[in-house]
Formats: C-alpha cells, sequence, structure tokens
C-alpha cells in the first residue's frame, strides 16, 4: 500500500487473473467449438438456425423474454428439469454455438425454452404458440402489441395467418387477429429450440458416489444419468 | 463523541478529524513493537480462518473442478475411471438414412425391388428370416442366383458392404449394418427381431474375410 | 484544530452536488420503474399491451437506472469527496468531474430510452445496450481523473483504506466495461462464452466496482463518526485484496449445472467461500458501527449487516446441495436486491446523509424526513428482501414438483410477490423524502446565510480499543 505502482499493479493484476482465468480459459475451451459430425447420420450438429428464427431470437432478446425464462436444462440427479419434460439430457455448450445470442436466462418465473419444440409428451406447435402469446396466462403477459387486429368480410380480404381463437380472448365479431412479422419470426424461433442430439459430452460416465464426500454434495446422481453401455465403440 | 445522547438527525457530528484519522490508523500499519506483551488471539483466529478457508477451496477444486476438462459438466464425473460415452442413436432412424442413401437404389423405395432384376426386401423369406443369414448377406455380398419369394435374380450381384472384408467399397462398420438390417426387418410390413452390432460383429470374426456368399452356402447358415 | 468544514468541501461543491443531484432523481426514477415491474410480477396483465412497458424492458430499465444511475453518480460523488477530504485540498480538475457528471447522465439516459425501444441486451448488470458503452467509459474515465489526482496529492503517504477501496472502484470499472464491450459486442464470444463473459462482468462489477464504492464510504463514516480507531484494522488491505483478487472469480457462479465445463462453477463456488474471509475483515474492522450513533451510522451498520448477509447467501447458495432449491428462483432477486439496495445503497445513503452539510455547509432541510428515509428504507428492504425469500421457498417447492403447473406456481406467489411490491411502494416513499430533503437542503445555500454548526472534531485515540 506504501507504493502507488505497486497499488495499481496489484489492481491489475487482480483483473487480469480472473479474466484470463474464467473469461479467456472458458473461451480457449468452448470459443472455437467445432459441431460434432455424426458419421452414421451423415450430418453434424447442432444444424443453423433457420433465418426467421434467428430473427425471432432477436425478437425474445429485445423483449426481455430471458428475465422470466431460462434456455439450459440442467442434468439428470440435479433438480427437476427432467421430470417437467424439458428435454431428457443436460444443455451442453455444444447446443449454443449456432447462436448469435444464447438466451440462458436466469430465472424461472416461467418455463425452460432449451427444447420446447421437442418437449415431451406433447411439443406445443407454432399455432399454439402464438396463442399462447395473443392470451397471455396467469403468470405470463399478454403481448397483444405483436398481434394486428383486422377487419374482415366487406370487401376486406380474410388472412391466411389470422389466429384461430376459441374461449376468451376472441375477437370482436367481424375482427381477426393477425401475427405480425415480429409474433411470426418469435415462434419460428421458438419452435427451432430443440435439443435432440445426444452429444457424447452430455453423458459423462458417473462413477458411483465416493464415500468420503464432502458434505455439501447433496445432489447425488441419478443412476440414469449413465448411458446404457451396450452400443458403444465403432462409432468414430 | 461528543457525548450528547440526544443528536440533532440534520448534521451528524463528526468525532474525528481527517488528520488524526489518518494518523491514528497509518500508525498501526507501521511497525510497532508489542510493548505491553499483549498477545491476542485475534490475528491467530484470522490466520486460522484464512487457512481453513484455503484447505477448504484446495480440497474441493481437487476434487469438484472436473480436471478443469472442456467436456466434463458433472462435477462428479472422473475421466480417469470413465470417459464420455458413444452418442446414442436410434437404429431404425440411423437404418432408414443409410438405406435412403444407398440401398433405395437397387430395392427401391417401398422395398419392393425391380422384378426380375433386384429382389424385394418387403415380405422377404431371407430379411426377415435368420438374422445370421442377413448379416451375411450384407457384410460379404451375394452373387448367383437366389430365389426369393419363389421367384429367380441372379442379374445383379449384392455388393460388398462389411469393413475388412475384401472387395468391400461401403466398408460399414457393424453398427451401421446393424442398424440397417434392424431398419428393413422392421419396415414395409416386415416384423423381425432387431440386428444388434455385437451380432454382427461376432458373425464377421467367425467367419473372417472371404467372397461373396453364395445361396447354396446360405442355406447351410441357419 | 481545524474547521469541520474544509476548503476540500466548499470548493468542491459544483461536481458533487451534480452528481448527488442525478444520483437522486436517478434512484426516483429507478423506484417508479421498479414499481412497476414488481406490480407486473404478480399482474402479467398489468401496462401489458404497451411494448414499452413489457415486464422484460421494465426489469432491465429499473436495473439499469438504478445501478448506473444512482449507484454510479452517489458512489462517484462520494468517492470524490472522500479522496478530496482525505487529500486535505479542493478538488482538482473538476472541470472533467462536471463534465463527465454530464455525459455519463446523457449516456444513462440515452441507454434507458435504447433499452424501452428494444435494444437491451439481455445480460444481467448490463443491460446498457452497446452504443452508450462508449460515452459511459470516457465520461467515466472523465470523473475519475478528478479522483485519481485527490489520490496522488494525498496529505499521508499510506493512504486509508476508503482510498484504497475508492481508487480501485475508479479505476477498475473502466476495464471491466471495456473487456465486457469487446467480448460481448465488438467481437462476440461464441455460444455459452458470451454468458460466462457477462457473467464475469456482473460479478466484477459488484466485486471490483459498486461493493468498493459502499465499502469506502462505510470505512470513512464509521471512524469519523465514532471517533475510534478501527479495531484490527492492521488486516484491513489483507480483506481488500481478498476482495479485489477473488471477488473477479466468482464469475460463473449462475452458471451452476448449467451448460458449461463443471470447472467454471466449481471455481465460483470456492472463491464465493473465499470471499468470506472479505467480509469477516470488514465486519470485524467496521464493528464499531453497532454501538449506535448519528443518522449516518445506522444506514452504516444496515448497510455492513446486509453485506455480511448477502454474503454468506451468496456462498451458501452457490453450493449444488442448496442451488438446487434456489437456483432460477426469486431468491437470486433477492439476494440482488440485498446487495445493491440492502448493502451498497444505504451505506450511500449514510455517506449523503455524513456528506451533505459539509458540503453545503447548511444542516440537513428536514429532521423528519431524515428520520422517515431511515425507517422506510430499513422497513421497506427487510420487508422487500423477506417477501422475495418467502416467494422463493413456495416457488422452490412448486417447481420441484412436476405435477404443479406454472400458473399455478404464480398464484401460490402472489401474496409474496404483493408484498414484494408494497416494500418497492415504501422503498419509493424513502427515497422521494431524500431527494426532497436534498432539494430543500442545497436550496438552503441560496436562502439560509448561517451554516450548519458543527462541533469542533477532536483528535482521534491513537490505539485501537
Amino acid at each position: 500500500m506504501r507504493n502507488d505502482a505497486v497499488f495499481f499493479l496489484g489492481l491489475c493484476a487482480a483483473l487480469a487473473i480472473s479474466w484470463t482465468g474464467i473469461v479467456l480459459g472458458s473461451h480457449a475451451q468452448l470459443g472455437f467449438l467445432a459441431p460434432y459430425y455424426d458419421d452414421n447420420q451423415g450430418t453434424s450438429f447442432p444444424q443453423w438456425m433457420p433465418g426467421a428464427a434467428a430473427q425471432g431470437q432477436l425478437v425474445y432478446r429485445d423483449l426481455g423474454c430471458a428475465a422470466c425464462h431460462t434456455q439450459q436444462v440442467r442434468r439428470p440427479g440435479f433438480g427437476y428439469d427432467q421430470a417437467r419434460g424439458w428435454g431428457e439430457r443436460q444443455s451442453v455448450a455444444r447446443d449454443y454455438i449456432y447462436q448469435p445470442f444464447p438466451q440462458l436466462g436466469l430465472a424461472r418465473v416461467g418455463p425452460d425454452l432449451a427444447n420446447i419444440a421437442d418437449r415431451k409428451p406433447t411439443a406445443p406447435d407454432e399455432e399454439d404458440l402464438l396463442r399462447m402469446l395473443y392470451a397471455g396466462s396467469e403468470g405470463m403477459p399478454p403481448y397483444r402489441f405483436l398481434f394486428e387486429e383486422r377487419r374482415v368480410g366487406a370487401g376486406a380480404q380474410h388472412s391466411d395467418l389470422a389466429l384461430k381463437l376459441t374461449g376468451a380472448p376472441e375477437p370482436r365479431p367481424g375482427w381477426e387477429i393477425v401475427p405480425s412479422a415480429r409474433a411470426r419470426a418469435l415462434v419460428a424461433y421458438l419452435a427451432s429450440l430443440k435439443t435432440t442430439y445426444d452429444y457424447p459430452e452430455a453423458f459423462p460416465f458417473v462413477p458411483p458416489k465416493p464415500e468420503g464426500a464432502l458434505p455439501e454434495k447433496a445432489a447425488a446422481p441419478a443412476p440414469a444419468a449413465a448411458p446404457a453401455p451396450a452400443k458403444s465403440g465403432g462409432s468414430p | 463523541m461528543n457525548g450528547k445522547p440526544q443528536r440533532d438527525p440534520r448534521v451528524d457530528q463528526a468525532a474525528a478529524t481527517d488528520e488524526s484519522l489518518l494518523d491514528a490508523h497509518e500508525r498501526l500499519l507501521g511497525r510497532h513493537p508489542d510493548d505491553g506483551a499483549r498477545y491476542r488471539l485475534l490475528p491467530i483466529g484470522i490466520l486460522f480462518a484464512l487457512s481453513a478457508l484455503v484447505l477448504f477451496s484446495g480440497t474441493y477444486l481437487n476434487r469438484y473442478a472436473g480436471h478443469y476438462s472442456a467436456s466434463i459438466y458433472n462435477e462428479n464425473a472422473k475421466p480417469s475411471i470413465g470417459g464420455a460415452a458413444a452418442p446414442k442413436m436410434d437404429p431404425l432412424a440411423v437404418g432408414e438414412i443409410q438405406f435412403k442413401n444407398v440401398c433405395i437404389t437397387c430395392h427401391q423405395a417401398g422395398g419392393q425391388g425391380i422384378p426380375g432384376t433386384y429382389p424385394p426386401l418387403a415380405g422377404s423369406e431371407w430379411v426377415t428370416g435368420s438374422p445370421a443369414r442377413a448379416v451375411r448377406i450384407v457384410v460379404y455380398g451375394l452373387k448367383g442366383d437366389v430365389h426369393v419369394q419363389g421367384h429367380l435374380f441372379n442379374a445383379a450381384a449384392m455388393p460388398v458392404f462389411g469393413q475388412q472384408v475384401t472387395g468391400s467399397v461401403y466398408n460399414w462398420n457393424d453398427e451401421r449394418i446393424a442398424a440397417v438390417l434392424t431398419y428393413v426387418r422392421h419396415a414395409w410390413g416386415n416384423n423381425a427381431d432387431p440386428v444388434s452390432a455385437d451380432d454382427v460383429t461376432a458373425i464377421r470374426k467367425a467367419v473372417g474375410d472371404r467372397r461373396e456368399m453364395t445361396e447354396a452356402e446360405l442355406e447351410q447358415v441357419k | 484544530m481545524k474547521d469541520e468544514v474544509t476548503a476540500a468541501d466548499s470548493s468542491s461543491r459544483a461536481p458533487l452536488l451534480v452528481l448527488l443531484l442525478a444520483a437522486l432523481a436517478w434512484l426516483v426514477a429507478a423506484g417508479l420503474l421498479g414499481l412497476v415491474a414488481s406490480i407486473q410480477l404478480h399482474s402479467p396483465r398489468f401496462l401489458s399491451d404497451c411494448p414499452v412497458l413489457t415486464y422484460g424492458r421494465m426489469a432491465a430499465l429499473a436495473e439499469t437506472a438504478f445501478v448506473y444511475g444512482w449507484l454510479a453518480n452517489a458512489g462517484l460523488a462520494l468517492a470524490l469527496w472522500i479522496l478530496g477530504r482525505l487529500a486535505g485540498e479542493p478538488l482538482r480538475a473538476q472541470g472533467w468531474a462536471v463534465g463527465g457528471a454530464v455525459f455519463w447522465n446523457l449516456g444513462v439516459a440515452a441507454a434507458l430510452g435504447g433499452v424501452a425501444t428494444g435494444d437491451a441486451t439481455g445480460f444481467a448488470l448490463l443491460g446498457l445496450p452497446a452504443y452508450v458503452h462508449m460515452i459511459l467509459l470516457f465520461s467515466y474515465s472523465a470523473i475519475a481523473v478528478t479522483g485519481i489526482l485527490s489520490w496522488s496529492g494525498r496529505m499521508r503517504r499510506v493512504p486509508y483504506a476508503s482510498q484504497w477501496y475508492a481508487a480501485a472502484a475508479l479505476f477498475t470499472f473502466p476495464w471491466i466495461l471495456s473487456i465486457a464491450h469487446v467480448m460481448l459486442f465488438s467481437a462476440p464470444a461464441r455460444g455459452v462464452v458470451q454468458a460466462v463473459a457477462a457473467g464475469w462482468y456482473a460479478q466484477c462489477a459488484w466485486t471490483l466496482w459498486l461493493a468498493p464504492l459502499g465499502l469506502s464510504v462505510a470505512y470513512y463514516v464509521v471512524p469519523r463518526a465514532t471517533g475510534r480507531v478501527l479495531p484490527s484494522y492492521e488486516f484491513a488491505s489483507l480483506g481488500f485484496w481478498c476482495l479485489v483478487f477473488v471477488g473477479g472469480l466468482t464469475g460463473g457462479r449462475h452458471l451452476l449445472g448449467g451448460p458449461v465445463p463443471a470447472w467454471i462453477a466449481s471455481v465460483a463456488v470456492v472463491s464465493a467461500a473465499l470471499l468470506l474471509f472479505h467480509v469477516l475483515i470488514v465486519f470485524l474492522n467496521l464493528r464499531g458501527c453497532f454501538s449506535g450513533g448519528g443518522i449516518a451510522l445506522r444506514f452504516t451498520a444496515f448497510g455492513i449487516a446486509a453485506y455480511a448477509v448477502g454474503a454468506l447467501a451468496d456462498a451458501a447458495t452457490s453450493f449444488h446441495g442448496v442451488a438446487a432449491q434456489t437456483q432460477f428462483t426469486y431468491f437470486d432477486e433477492a439476494a440482488r436486491q440485498l446487495a445493491l439496495y440492502g448493502a451498497v445503497s444505504t451505506m450511500l445513503f449514510g455517506g449523503i446523509y455524513f456528506a451533505v452539510p459539509r458540503i453545503t455547509g447548511r444542516a440537513w432541510f428536514s429532521a423528519g424526513l431524515v428520520r422517515a428515509h431511515l425507517l422506510l428504507t430499513i422497513g421497506g428492504i427487510l420487508l422487500l428482501a423477506g417477501a422475495l425469500c418467502g416467494a422463493a421457498l413456495v416457488q422452490g417447492r412448486d417447481l420441484a414438483d412436476s405435477a404443479v403447473a406454472f400458473a399455478a406456481i404464480a398464484h401460490h406467489t402472489r401474496p409474496w410477490l404483493a408484498a414484494a411490491t408494497a416494500a418497492q411502494a415504501i422503498l419509493l416513499l424513502g427515497n422521494m423524502a431524500l431527494a426532497m430533503n436534498f432539494v430543500g437542503t442545497a436550496c438552503r445555500i441560496l436562502n439560509v446565510s448561517e451554516p450548519a454548526s458543527f462541533n469542533p472534531p477532536s483528535a482521534m485515540e491513537a490505539h485501537a480499543p
């Protein structure tokens, strides 16, 4: 503390250590992650987002959907993610390599969306998602500003895109609800979110719990986390 | 301390000047002999707390840092004991991809083949019958006359698909062969048991390297 | 014996009052935005038809106004004031500080406009759109110039703890913002590395910028108000370096169990535990504030207590067993509010109550508003943290039971979230009291000729008790 130069060098060193250690370290490990080529399927994973979905990710980001929705599934045995049908395996870094703005999220006021297009037992289709966006629910606001109310009949043409609404949020007679381009992009993005391909790193071999584990290790990995070893070997 | 119990909340009085604050604290940082020989437990306590935290940190990182590996997401996994597993695959899906890439050229999309040239797979007794025969046909190929559903086919030969087999143009691994066999034994109304990669490996190892099979040889196989 | 109001106060008025006025305006604005966001959390249809007011944007707006509007302005004002006082001379390069303050606040206003119209980044504590980063960077550096000049012109060669923390905050923020800008916006890293970099920025903004700003004030106010030497002060530098070196490593705390390799979370767990050492030292040093005293000491005492509780909660929730229950619930929000509001803001409030009479040379406008602010702030923060923890417990229990639908979770947490809204309203009232009081006091410079009466402070006892 007696020397200013030492003080500021110390601050620089502290910043440099945490930056190199955490940020550059993970950048070196994950920043150049390649897609995984599956020889048997003759294609590589993950696959590029369709253009409409990439536009939808921007809508998702600018509306701040990540304030309430995560897009990361935790592993079996750690949390409730599998029980809620959000995905059978945990999300891994490779899932996100083609996403320009990964939306991992920090809060689960609403459900996780990492795998919403392949949710078990039934995944919502684009029409369902549009209806959810328009109608809202007890825990989610309606996004009416993503839809247009248009007059039909008497010269005005019926839109192919109009929502088929039944129940409470029905439009006034003579009007129809048409999703805007932003709504359709957002829904195309949600419909592209699926993590169905099983990367090897998502299924690590989990040894049985050691006897002398530290006490805070309450989350014991479920045996289901270990893959069936029947189909190992052979594949590149 | 000004000692007034009732303070005016509008002005917070100071009890020490800036200079004396700096003076007093600077003196504490300097080296000063323990004149009164007042041994204090606090410094030892603080040192102990720091050592305990550092010990905990080291132990925790040693155990749960996953060897700082990029592919270990579960801090309980140890690469020294077992590595990552091969990706799971659905043999029907993989088999369908392979069939549509390669086999479909001769055996056709519906597995019906082309009468007189390429034998059908749908409903074929060779396909749904003994898996040992079906595996041999794909791994080693088939040449010469063959009777399927009572019709004779001899215009074309079944190519060699197995790996480490002389004349093999495809060099498919055993998993792929098992997948495509599982697929053709399940598609178009066929309903035979799946074939596992282990079965293919076993047959390939037992038979060894050889030329194409013939119908007569295959009929020896049960 | 010197006068209590020195040249460092009266001649440095301009930049300090500009920064404080802006800070309090943002504080009230952030309170309003936070109130709307808090209502939307339990009544999602509230103001949902306007894209500008949708919840995702409101939450980002409230956070940005609070952190970059209120905490930054107030923290900078107090850091400059403390560095100036301890230098024993008026602030130098005041024009830089005033100009920096103007552009900083223009930048924050532009950031809020950007977030409201759809340029939010979605990163925690970094909702600022990329295009305001440069203006914030340069204006912050301009303000910091004034502080660093005071640091280098200090009256003792050995700086005091307040000076370390203030200088660290002034020095590091431009670095972490520019690193985050490069890794997230100008050359965005691939995939989850963005999440790691954003987590690193958020933790550094907390441990290297906001917490030091608060601690700098607390380290100044406590010995000055109590007149006693800080106990165990010889360990204070250990506590400081512990915070500086370990703080940034807690960056992966929120990625526990997420799509990043296990080591990132494990390093964060360890660092969160090591940070407890820093908190222990701070607590030992500043424990004198709990013995009671003026308004500034009471705010500081609450801030120190909230800081310690928050650090314990952070360390506890980084462990997997606890995180399995608390991760992604309102508990994160509770911890955030406890840190930003309960700890740093109350330390800054304490500093403001101590500093403003000296800067303006006038007593506070109203004693009633001072007392009201203290009561409303402490009550509001306790209610807010308690209500959010209650909501987190309900939410964590319901999430773990996959049979409970999200609509049911929203229904179950509603009473708790309504209580949190009430707490936000209480805090807003308190902050309006402070803002009114501040404006009244500032007006007294013009209206009231007679200065505040300060008792002449005595010299500090030379040895630790």
